[in-house]
Protein backbone atom coordinates (compact mmCIF):
# COMPACT_ATOMS: atom_id res chain seq x y z
CA UNK A 1 0.00 0.00 0.00
CA UNK A 2 0.97 3.77 -0.35
CA UNK A 3 2.62 5.62 2.04
CA UNK A 4 -0.15 8.66 0.58
CA UNK A 5 -3.64 7.74 1.49
CA UNK A 6 -6.41 8.18 -0.03
CA UNK A 7 -7.87 11.34 1.16
CA UNK A 8 -4.70 13.12 -0.84
CA UNK A 9 -6.26 12.17 -4.14
CA UNK A 10 -9.42 13.12 -3.35
CA UNK A 11 -8.48 17.15 -2.25
CA UNK A 12 -6.68 16.80 -5.42
CA UNK A 13 -9.68 15.46 -7.62
CA UNK A 14 -12.23 17.81 -5.97
CA UNK A 15 -9.70 20.91 -6.60
CA UNK A 16 -10.04 20.01 -10.45
CA UNK A 17 -13.67 19.42 -10.02
CA UNK A 18 -14.21 22.90 -8.50
CA UNK A 19 -11.74 25.00 -11.13
CA UNK A 20 -13.28 23.12 -13.90
CA UNK A 21 -17.10 24.05 -12.26
CA UNK A 22 -15.35 28.12 -12.25
CA UNK A 23 -14.45 27.60 -15.27
CA UNK A 24 -17.63 26.51 -17.21
CA UNK A 25 -19.79 29.24 -15.51
CA UNK A 26 -17.44 32.28 -16.26
CA UNK A 27 -16.00 32.07 -19.45
CA UNK A 28 -17.43 32.75 -22.25
CA UNK A 29 -15.67 31.47 -25.33
CA UNK A 30 -17.47 28.23 -25.94
CA UNK A 31 -13.94 26.02 -26.15
CA UNK A 32 -12.70 26.95 -22.80
CA UNK A 33 -16.07 26.21 -21.52
CA UNK A 34 -16.04 22.90 -22.89
CA UNK A 35 -12.17 21.95 -21.69
CA UNK A 36 -13.31 23.42 -18.44
CA UNK A 37 -16.06 20.07 -18.86
CA UNK A 38 -13.58 18.19 -19.76
CA UNK A 39 -11.28 18.99 -16.38
CA UNK A 40 -14.40 18.16 -14.57
CA UNK A 41 -14.25 14.97 -15.79
CA UNK A 42 -10.80 14.47 -15.14
CA UNK A 43 -11.10 15.11 -11.36
CA UNK A 44 -13.86 12.63 -11.60
CA UNK A 45 -11.35 10.33 -12.99
CA UNK A 46 -8.70 10.90 -10.42
CA UNK A 47 -11.47 9.95 -7.40
CA UNK A 48 -12.37 7.08 -9.24
CA UNK A 49 -9.00 5.88 -9.29
CA UNK A 50 -7.86 6.54 -5.91
CA UNK A 51 -10.92 4.54 -5.02
CA UNK A 52 -10.22 1.73 -6.86
CA UNK A 53 -6.29 1.99 -5.57
CA UNK A 54 -7.76 1.55 -1.90
CA UNK A 55 -9.81 -1.30 -2.75
CA UNK A 56 -8.00 -3.50 -4.42
CA UNK A 57 -11.01 -2.95 -6.87
CA UNK A 58 -10.43 -2.72 -10.64
CA UNK A 59 -14.38 -1.61 -11.06
CA UNK A 60 -13.09 2.27 -10.49
CA UNK A 61 -10.45 1.67 -13.48
CA UNK A 62 -13.33 0.03 -15.61
CA UNK A 63 -15.24 2.91 -14.86
CA UNK A 64 -12.39 5.67 -15.75
CA UNK A 65 -12.33 3.52 -19.29
CA UNK A 66 -15.96 4.27 -19.96
CA UNK A 67 -15.91 7.74 -18.63
CA UNK A 68 -13.02 8.08 -21.66
CA UNK A 69 -14.78 6.37 -24.41
CA UNK A 70 -17.86 8.91 -23.45
CA UNK A 71 -16.07 12.19 -22.96
CA UNK A 72 -14.27 11.23 -26.21
CA UNK A 73 -17.92 11.27 -28.05
CA UNK A 74 -18.75 13.75 -26.14
CA UNK A 75 -15.85 15.72 -27.39
CA UNK A 76 -16.82 14.99 -31.45
CA UNK A 77 -20.67 15.89 -31.02
CA UNK A 78 -19.94 19.22 -29.00
CA UNK A 79 -17.08 20.25 -31.36
CA UNK A 80 -19.68 19.53 -34.49
CA UNK A 81 -22.45 21.94 -32.49
CA UNK A 82 -19.85 24.75 -31.62
CA UNK A 83 -18.77 24.52 -35.77
CA UNK A 84 -22.54 24.82 -36.67
CA UNK A 85 -22.89 27.40 -33.80
CA UNK A 86 -20.06 29.50 -35.08
CA UNK A 87 -21.10 29.33 -38.85
CA UNK A 88 -24.25 30.94 -37.23
CA UNK A 89 -22.93 33.75 -35.59
CA UNK A 90 -19.46 33.97 -36.95
CA UNK A 91 -18.04 33.96 -33.37
CA UNK A 92 -17.70 31.54 -30.77
CA UNK A 93 -18.95 33.80 -27.97
CA UNK A 94 -21.83 32.34 -25.91
CA UNK A 95 -23.20 35.62 -24.76
CA UNK A 96 -24.45 36.08 -28.53
CA UNK A 97 -26.82 33.41 -28.51
CA UNK A 98 -29.26 35.83 -25.96
CA UNK A 99 -32.17 34.06 -27.62
CA UNK A 100 -31.84 31.11 -25.77
CA UNK A 101 -32.57 32.40 -22.37
CA UNK A 102 -34.95 32.34 -19.57
CA UNK A 103 -37.90 34.11 -20.69
CA UNK A 104 -38.26 36.37 -17.52
CA UNK A 105 -34.29 36.67 -17.46
CA UNK A 106 -32.51 40.08 -18.57
CA UNK A 107 -30.46 39.76 -21.47
CA UNK A 108 -26.85 40.26 -20.73
CA UNK A 109 -25.30 43.33 -22.57
CA UNK A 110 -21.19 44.13 -22.58
CA UNK A 111 -21.52 47.54 -20.72
CA UNK A 112 -17.90 48.25 -20.12
CA UNK A 113 -15.72 49.09 -22.94
CA UNK A 114 -12.71 47.21 -23.69
CA UNK A 115 -9.12 48.09 -23.25
CA UNK A 116 -7.52 49.79 -26.35
CA UNK A 117 -5.70 47.16 -28.36
CA UNK A 118 -1.99 47.37 -27.45
CA UNK A 119 -0.35 49.50 -30.72
CA UNK A 120 2.21 47.25 -31.91
CA UNK A 121 5.62 49.32 -31.62
CA UNK A 122 6.96 50.61 -35.27
CA UNK A 123 9.49 48.37 -37.33
CA UNK A 124 12.87 50.14 -36.27
CA UNK A 125 14.88 52.15 -38.43
CA UNK A 126 17.88 52.09 -39.20
CA UNK A 127 20.58 55.15 -39.20
CA UNK A 128 22.50 54.83 -42.51
CA UNK A 129 26.13 53.33 -42.06
CA UNK A 130 29.33 54.20 -43.42
CA UNK A 131 30.68 57.59 -44.90
CA UNK A 132 28.81 59.83 -47.53
CA UNK A 133 30.38 58.96 -51.59
CA UNK A 134 32.28 61.84 -52.09
CA UNK A 135 30.79 63.66 -55.12
CA UNK A 136 32.03 63.44 -58.43
CA UNK A 137 32.09 66.40 -61.05
CA UNK A 138 29.77 66.02 -63.50
CA UNK A 139 31.07 64.26 -66.53
CA UNK A 140 29.30 65.06 -69.52
CA UNK A 141 30.31 62.25 -71.88
CA UNK A 142 33.57 60.46 -72.45
CA UNK A 143 33.33 60.07 -76.21
CA UNK B 1 -28.19 26.72 18.93
CA UNK B 2 -27.55 27.68 15.77
CA UNK B 3 -24.92 30.48 16.41
CA UNK B 4 -23.06 27.53 19.02
CA UNK B 5 -23.18 25.13 15.92
CA UNK B 6 -21.94 27.70 13.62
CA UNK B 7 -19.35 28.52 15.96
CA UNK B 8 -17.98 25.01 16.50
CA UNK B 9 -17.93 24.85 12.65
CA UNK B 10 -15.56 27.89 12.13
CA UNK B 11 -13.58 26.87 14.69
CA UNK B 12 -12.50 23.83 13.55
CA UNK B 13 -12.29 24.65 10.09
CA UNK B 14 -11.05 28.30 10.22
CA UNK B 15 -7.50 27.55 8.61
CA UNK B 16 -9.32 26.18 5.09
CA UNK B 17 -11.70 28.90 4.99
CA UNK B 18 -9.41 31.46 5.13
CA UNK B 19 -7.33 29.42 2.49
CA UNK B 20 -10.12 29.32 0.24
CA UNK B 21 -11.14 32.88 0.45
CA UNK B 22 -7.33 34.09 -0.54
CA UNK B 23 -8.04 31.19 -3.67
CA UNK B 24 -11.17 32.78 -4.39
CA UNK B 25 -9.92 36.38 -4.62
CA UNK B 26 -6.33 35.55 -6.33
CA UNK B 27 -9.19 33.52 -9.16
CA UNK B 28 -11.63 36.62 -9.29
CA UNK B 29 -8.64 38.77 -9.74
CA UNK B 30 -7.13 37.02 -12.01
CA UNK B 31 -10.39 35.49 -14.48
CA UNK B 32 -10.30 37.97 -17.66
CA UNK B 33 -12.18 41.35 -16.79
CA UNK B 34 -12.80 44.04 -19.56
CA UNK B 35 -11.09 47.76 -17.95
CA UNK B 36 -7.96 45.94 -16.48
CA UNK B 37 -5.33 43.51 -17.27
CA UNK B 38 -4.30 40.71 -15.01
CA UNK B 39 -2.62 42.28 -11.93
CA UNK B 40 0.28 40.86 -10.83
CA UNK B 41 -0.40 40.59 -7.03
CA UNK B 42 -3.19 38.04 -8.20
CA UNK B 43 -0.71 35.64 -9.76
CA UNK B 44 1.19 35.60 -6.27
CA UNK B 45 -1.89 34.94 -4.24
CA UNK B 46 -2.65 31.74 -6.68
CA UNK B 47 0.53 30.14 -5.73
CA UNK B 48 0.31 30.84 -2.21
CA UNK B 49 -3.42 29.73 -2.02
CA UNK B 50 -2.27 26.44 -3.62
CA UNK B 51 1.20 25.82 -1.39
CA UNK B 52 -0.73 26.72 1.71
CA UNK B 53 -3.44 24.53 1.06
CA UNK B 54 -1.41 21.68 -0.02
CA UNK B 55 0.23 22.41 3.52
CA UNK B 56 -2.60 22.01 5.19
CA UNK B 57 -4.58 19.27 3.60
CA UNK B 58 -2.25 16.99 2.19
CA UNK B 59 -0.56 14.59 5.19
CA UNK B 60 2.35 12.52 4.08
CA UNK B 61 4.33 11.10 7.02
CA UNK B 62 7.06 9.54 5.10
CA UNK B 63 9.50 11.61 2.26
CA UNK B 64 10.02 8.95 -0.07
CA UNK B 65 9.94 9.74 -4.13
CA UNK B 66 6.60 8.85 -4.08
CA UNK B 67 5.69 11.68 -1.97
CA UNK B 68 7.63 14.11 -4.49
CA UNK B 69 6.09 13.08 -6.89
CA UNK B 70 2.51 13.24 -5.51
CA UNK B 71 3.11 16.83 -4.75
CA UNK B 72 4.64 17.39 -8.10
CA UNK B 73 1.95 16.42 -10.15
CA UNK B 74 -0.97 16.99 -8.19
CA UNK B 75 0.85 21.04 -7.87
CA UNK B 76 1.30 21.06 -11.52
CA UNK B 77 -2.46 20.09 -11.76
CA UNK B 78 -4.13 22.18 -9.70
CA UNK B 79 -2.01 25.19 -11.06
CA UNK B 80 -2.66 24.28 -14.67
CA UNK B 81 -6.06 23.82 -13.98
CA UNK B 82 -6.29 27.72 -12.55
CA UNK B 83 -4.56 28.89 -15.88
CA UNK B 84 -7.09 27.21 -17.96
CA UNK B 85 -9.87 28.71 -16.45
CA UNK B 86 -8.02 32.36 -16.40
CA UNK B 87 -5.69 32.09 -19.83
CA UNK B 88 -7.69 34.48 -22.32
CA UNK B 89 -6.22 32.94 -25.29
CA UNK B 90 -7.64 30.06 -26.25
CA UNK B 91 -4.69 28.23 -27.32
CA UNK B 92 -2.86 28.70 -24.04
CA UNK B 93 -6.02 27.21 -22.04
CA UNK B 94 -5.82 24.07 -24.18
CA UNK B 95 -2.42 24.05 -24.02
CA UNK B 96 -2.60 24.06 -19.94
CA UNK B 97 -5.68 21.28 -20.52
CA UNK B 98 -3.05 19.41 -21.86
CA UNK B 99 -0.99 19.78 -19.02
CA UNK B 100 -4.06 19.12 -16.49
CA UNK B 101 -4.07 15.39 -18.60
CA UNK B 102 -0.68 15.14 -18.05
CA UNK B 103 -0.21 15.51 -14.55
CA UNK B 104 -3.53 13.72 -14.19
CA UNK B 105 -1.83 10.91 -15.88
CA UNK B 106 1.26 10.79 -13.77
CA UNK B 107 -1.04 10.40 -10.54
CA UNK B 108 -3.22 7.83 -12.45
CA UNK B 109 0.90 5.83 -12.54
CA UNK B 110 1.05 6.43 -9.08
CA UNK B 111 -1.76 4.79 -8.21
CA UNK B 112 -1.05 1.69 -10.28
CA UNK B 113 -3.18 2.23 -13.08
CA UNK B 114 -0.53 2.22 -16.39
CA UNK B 115 -2.83 1.31 -19.02
CA UNK B 116 -5.19 4.03 -17.71
CA UNK B 117 -2.57 6.55 -17.99
CA UNK B 118 -1.82 5.25 -21.52
CA UNK B 119 -4.77 5.12 -22.55
CA UNK B 120 -5.17 9.29 -21.28
CA UNK B 121 -2.54 10.52 -22.72
CA UNK B 122 -3.22 8.89 -26.22
CA UNK B 123 -7.07 10.09 -25.85
CA UNK B 124 -7.14 13.36 -24.44
CA UNK B 125 -3.97 14.83 -24.94
CA UNK B 126 -3.32 13.66 -27.81
CA UNK B 127 -7.06 13.19 -30.18
CA UNK B 128 -8.99 15.74 -27.95
CA UNK B 129 -6.79 18.54 -27.75
CA UNK B 130 -5.42 18.26 -30.73
CA UNK B 131 -9.10 18.30 -32.22
CA UNK B 132 -9.99 21.36 -30.22
CA UNK B 133 -6.72 23.31 -31.68
CA UNK B 134 -7.49 22.78 -35.02
CA UNK B 135 -11.38 24.18 -33.96
CA UNK B 136 -9.69 27.06 -32.90
CA UNK B 137 -7.76 27.77 -35.42
CA UNK B 138 -10.59 27.39 -37.92
CA UNK B 139 -12.74 29.59 -35.65
CA UNK B 140 -10.11 32.36 -33.88
CA UNK B 141 -7.24 32.74 -35.96
CA UNK B 142 -6.17 36.30 -34.36
CA UNK B 143 -5.58 34.68 -30.99
CA UNK B 144 -7.85 36.98 -28.95
CA UNK B 145 -11.13 37.87 -29.30
CA UNK B 146 -14.06 40.54 -27.52
CA UNK B 147 -15.60 37.59 -25.77
CA UNK B 148 -12.45 36.22 -24.55
CA UNK B 149 -11.76 39.58 -22.29
CA UNK B 150 -14.42 39.34 -20.51
CA UNK B 151 -16.16 37.05 -18.13
CA UNK B 152 -19.88 36.35 -16.79
CA UNK B 153 -20.07 36.91 -13.38
CA UNK B 154 -16.80 36.33 -12.21
CA UNK B 155 -17.51 36.67 -8.49
CA UNK B 156 -20.77 34.85 -8.41
CA UNK B 157 -18.77 32.01 -10.40
CA UNK B 158 -15.88 31.69 -8.26
CA UNK B 159 -18.28 32.07 -4.78
CA UNK B 160 -20.26 29.07 -6.25
CA UNK B 161 -17.15 26.67 -7.01
CA UNK B 162 -15.27 27.66 -4.17
CA UNK B 163 -18.31 26.91 -1.67
CA UNK B 164 -18.76 23.71 -3.59
CA UNK B 165 -15.01 22.83 -3.15
CA UNK B 166 -15.29 24.56 0.93
CA UNK B 167 -17.78 21.95 1.08
CA UNK B 168 -15.98 19.03 -0.10
CA UNK B 169 -13.12 19.82 2.05
CA UNK B 170 -15.12 19.90 4.38
CA UNK B 171 -16.54 16.26 4.78
CA UNK B 172 -12.75 15.05 3.66
CA UNK B 173 -11.75 16.51 6.54
CA UNK B 174 -14.85 14.91 8.94
CA UNK B 175 -14.14 11.46 7.62
CA UNK B 176 -10.91 11.65 7.63
CA UNK B 177 -8.71 13.54 9.86
CA UNK B 178 -11.18 13.04 12.77
CA UNK B 179 -9.52 12.87 16.77
CA UNK B 180 -11.38 9.44 17.02
CA UNK B 181 -10.39 8.27 13.43
CA UNK B 182 -7.01 8.63 14.90
CA UNK B 183 -7.79 7.42 18.26
CA UNK B 184 -9.37 4.25 17.02
CA UNK B 185 -5.95 4.08 14.63
CA UNK B 186 -4.01 4.43 17.90
CA UNK B 187 -6.08 1.74 19.89
CA UNK B 188 -6.17 -0.58 16.77
CA UNK B 189 -2.43 -0.49 17.08
CA UNK B 190 -2.30 -1.32 20.76
CA UNK B 191 -4.78 -4.29 20.34
CA UNK B 192 -1.67 -5.48 17.10
CA UNK B 193 0.46 -5.21 19.42
CA UNK B 194 -0.84 -7.48 22.10
CA UNK B 195 -1.76 -10.25 18.98
CA UNK B 196 2.22 -10.13 18.22
CA UNK B 197 3.55 -9.85 21.91
CA UNK B 198 6.35 -12.23 23.09
CA UNK B 199 6.33 -12.04 26.58
CA UNK B 200 3.09 -11.61 28.94
CA UNK B 201 4.91 -8.61 30.25
CA UNK B 202 4.32 -6.88 26.70
CA UNK B 203 0.45 -7.86 27.15
CA UNK B 204 0.51 -5.69 30.20
CA UNK B 205 2.26 -2.57 29.26
CA UNK B 206 -0.25 -2.33 26.75
CA UNK B 207 -3.61 -3.33 28.52
CA UNK B 208 -2.44 -2.87 32.23
CA UNK B 209 -1.88 -5.73 34.43
CA UNK B 210 -4.93 -7.49 35.95
CA UNK B 211 -3.78 -7.55 40.01
CA UNK B 212 -7.72 -6.72 41.51
CA UNK B 213 -10.47 -9.03 40.98
CA UNK B 214 -12.95 -7.87 38.68
CA UNK B 215 -10.20 -5.24 37.54
CA UNK B 216 -10.97 -3.93 33.64
CA UNK B 217 -8.33 -3.09 31.53
CA UNK B 218 -8.63 0.34 30.16
CA UNK B 219 -7.66 -0.23 26.32
CA UNK B 220 -11.02 -2.58 26.57
CA UNK B 221 -12.68 0.03 28.13
CA UNK B 222 -11.55 2.33 25.47
CA UNK B 223 -12.44 0.21 22.70
CA UNK B 224 -16.16 -0.86 24.31
CA UNK B 225 -17.20 2.21 22.81
CA UNK B 226 -16.39 0.93 18.87
CA UNK B 227 -17.84 -2.21 18.81
CA UNK B 228 -21.43 -3.15 19.06
CA UNK B 229 -20.75 -6.69 19.80
CA UNK B 230 -18.61 -6.89 22.47
CA UNK B 231 -18.26 -10.92 23.03
CA UNK B 232 -15.14 -11.02 21.66
CA UNK B 233 -14.14 -8.20 23.62
CA UNK B 234 -15.05 -9.50 26.76
CA UNK B 235 -13.77 -12.82 25.67
CA UNK B 236 -10.13 -10.99 25.67
CA UNK B 237 -10.54 -9.50 28.62
CA UNK B 238 -11.04 -12.95 30.71
CA UNK B 239 -7.98 -14.36 29.06
CA UNK B 240 -6.37 -11.29 30.11
CA UNK B 241 -7.41 -11.46 33.25
CA UNK B 242 -6.06 -14.90 34.02
CA UNK B 243 -2.61 -13.65 32.75
CA UNK B 244 -0.01 -13.90 35.06
CA UNK B 245 3.59 -12.51 34.78
CA UNK B 246 5.51 -16.14 34.44
CA UNK B 247 2.15 -17.58 32.10
CA UNK B 248 3.10 -20.51 29.67
CA UNK B 249 3.02 -19.80 26.36
CA UNK B 250 -0.60 -21.66 25.94
CA UNK B 251 -1.92 -18.78 27.58
CA UNK B 252 -0.46 -16.35 26.39
CA UNK B 253 -1.47 -18.00 22.94
CA UNK B 254 -4.82 -17.11 23.99
CA UNK B 255 -4.68 -13.74 24.84
CA UNK B 256 -2.95 -12.81 21.02
CA UNK B 257 -5.73 -14.77 19.26
CA UNK B 258 -8.46 -13.63 21.23
CA UNK B 259 -6.64 -9.78 20.56
CA UNK B 260 -6.49 -10.79 16.62
CA UNK B 261 -9.98 -11.71 16.52
CA UNK B 262 -10.74 -8.30 18.25
CA UNK B 263 -8.58 -6.42 15.71
CA UNK B 264 -10.28 -8.52 12.82
CA UNK B 265 -13.72 -7.72 13.76
CA UNK B 266 -12.96 -4.01 14.23
CA UNK B 267 -11.43 -3.97 10.24
CA UNK B 268 -14.43 -4.83 9.01
CA UNK B 269 -16.12 -2.43 10.41
CA UNK B 270 -14.14 0.81 9.84
CA UNK B 271 -11.36 2.16 7.63
CA UNK B 272 -8.52 1.65 10.08
CA UNK B 273 -6.01 2.26 7.40
CA UNK B 274 -7.11 5.85 5.97
CA UNK B 275 -4.82 7.98 7.42
CA UNK B 276 -1.22 7.19 6.40
CA UNK B 277 -1.81 3.55 5.62
CA UNK B 278 -1.11 0.79 7.83
CA UNK B 279 1.82 1.50 10.46
CA UNK B 280 5.23 -0.05 9.70
CA UNK B 281 5.13 -3.70 9.76
CA UNK B 282 1.40 -4.12 9.25
CA UNK B 283 1.14 -5.04 5.62
CA UNK B 284 2.66 -8.50 6.27
CA UNK B 285 1.05 -10.04 8.75
CA UNK B 286 -2.13 -7.65 9.69
CA UNK B 287 -5.56 -10.02 9.40
CA UNK B 288 -8.22 -8.30 6.94
CA UNK B 289 -6.00 -6.74 5.07
CA UNK B 290 -7.26 -4.73 2.13
CA UNK B 291 -6.98 -6.24 -1.40
CA UNK B 292 -4.48 -5.09 -3.44
CA UNK B 293 -4.43 -4.16 -7.45
CA UNK B 294 -3.01 -7.00 -9.44
CA UNK B 295 0.47 -5.99 -10.90
CA UNK B 296 -0.23 -7.71 -14.40
CA UNK B 297 -2.57 -4.20 -14.87
CA UNK B 298 -3.42 -4.91 -18.57
CA UNK B 299 -3.97 -8.45 -18.41
CA UNK B 300 -6.41 -8.05 -15.45
CA UNK B 301 -8.10 -5.17 -16.74
CA UNK B 302 -8.89 -7.04 -20.17
CA UNK B 303 -10.13 -10.43 -18.09
CA UNK B 304 -12.65 -8.07 -15.99
CA UNK B 305 -13.56 -5.91 -18.51
CA UNK B 306 -14.43 -9.02 -21.55
CA UNK B 307 -16.16 -10.81 -18.32
CA UNK B 308 -17.68 -9.06 -16.19
CA UNK B 309 -18.38 -6.01 -18.16
CA UNK B 310 -19.28 -7.39 -21.51
CA UNK B 311 -22.26 -5.60 -21.94
CA UNK B 312 -20.94 -1.98 -21.23
CA UNK B 313 -18.39 -2.49 -23.45
CA UNK B 314 -20.67 -3.41 -26.37
CA UNK B 315 -22.77 -0.66 -25.38
CA UNK B 316 -19.67 1.65 -25.47
CA UNK B 317 -18.58 0.37 -29.19
CA UNK B 318 -22.34 1.31 -30.27
CA UNK B 319 -22.00 4.70 -28.61
CA UNK B 320 -18.83 5.24 -30.44
CA UNK B 321 -20.52 4.74 -33.85
CA UNK B 322 -23.64 6.87 -33.13
CA UNK B 323 -21.83 9.77 -31.80
CA UNK B 324 -19.56 9.60 -35.02
CA UNK B 325 -22.04 9.46 -37.07
CA UNK B 326 -23.87 12.33 -35.34
CA UNK B 327 -20.68 14.28 -35.50
CA UNK B 328 -20.33 14.14 -39.22
CA UNK B 329 -24.16 14.39 -39.87
CA UNK B 330 -24.29 17.59 -37.55
CA UNK B 331 -21.68 19.47 -39.25
CA UNK B 332 -22.14 18.48 -42.51
CA UNK B 333 -24.97 20.43 -42.51
CA UNK B 334 -25.12 23.63 -44.80
CA UNK B 335 -25.86 26.97 -42.83
CA UNK B 336 -28.92 27.51 -45.10
CA UNK B 337 -30.32 24.32 -43.79
CA UNK B 338 -30.71 25.43 -40.39
CA UNK B 339 -33.21 27.95 -40.93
Amino acid sequence: MTSLSLENYLIVGAALFALGLIGFLARRNLIIMFLSVEMMLQGVALNLVAFSSYHGNLGGQVMVLFILAVAACEAAIALALILMLFRSKKSLDVSLWQELREPDQEPITDDEPLLPAPVPPPDPTLTPAGAEPAQRPQETSHV
Amino acid sequence: MLSLALGEFLREFWPMLLVLALGNTAIVALLPHARRSRPAWAIFAGFFTVVLGAALLIHSERFLVETVLFWSFALIAVAAGGMLVTQSNPVYAALAFALVVLSTCGLFLLQAAPFLMAATITIYAGAIVVTFLFVIMLAQQEGHSSADLRSREPILASLAGFLFLGALLCVLHRAYDRPQAQELTLLAERLHRVARAETPQEVFTEMGEPKALAMTSPLVDALEKYLVDETRLHNLEGRWAALRPGAGDKQLGEVKRNAAEVLRQLQEHYTLYGLGGPPRGWENDAPGVRPKLPAANVDALGQTLFTDYLVPIELAGVLLLVATIGAIVIAGRRSEELR
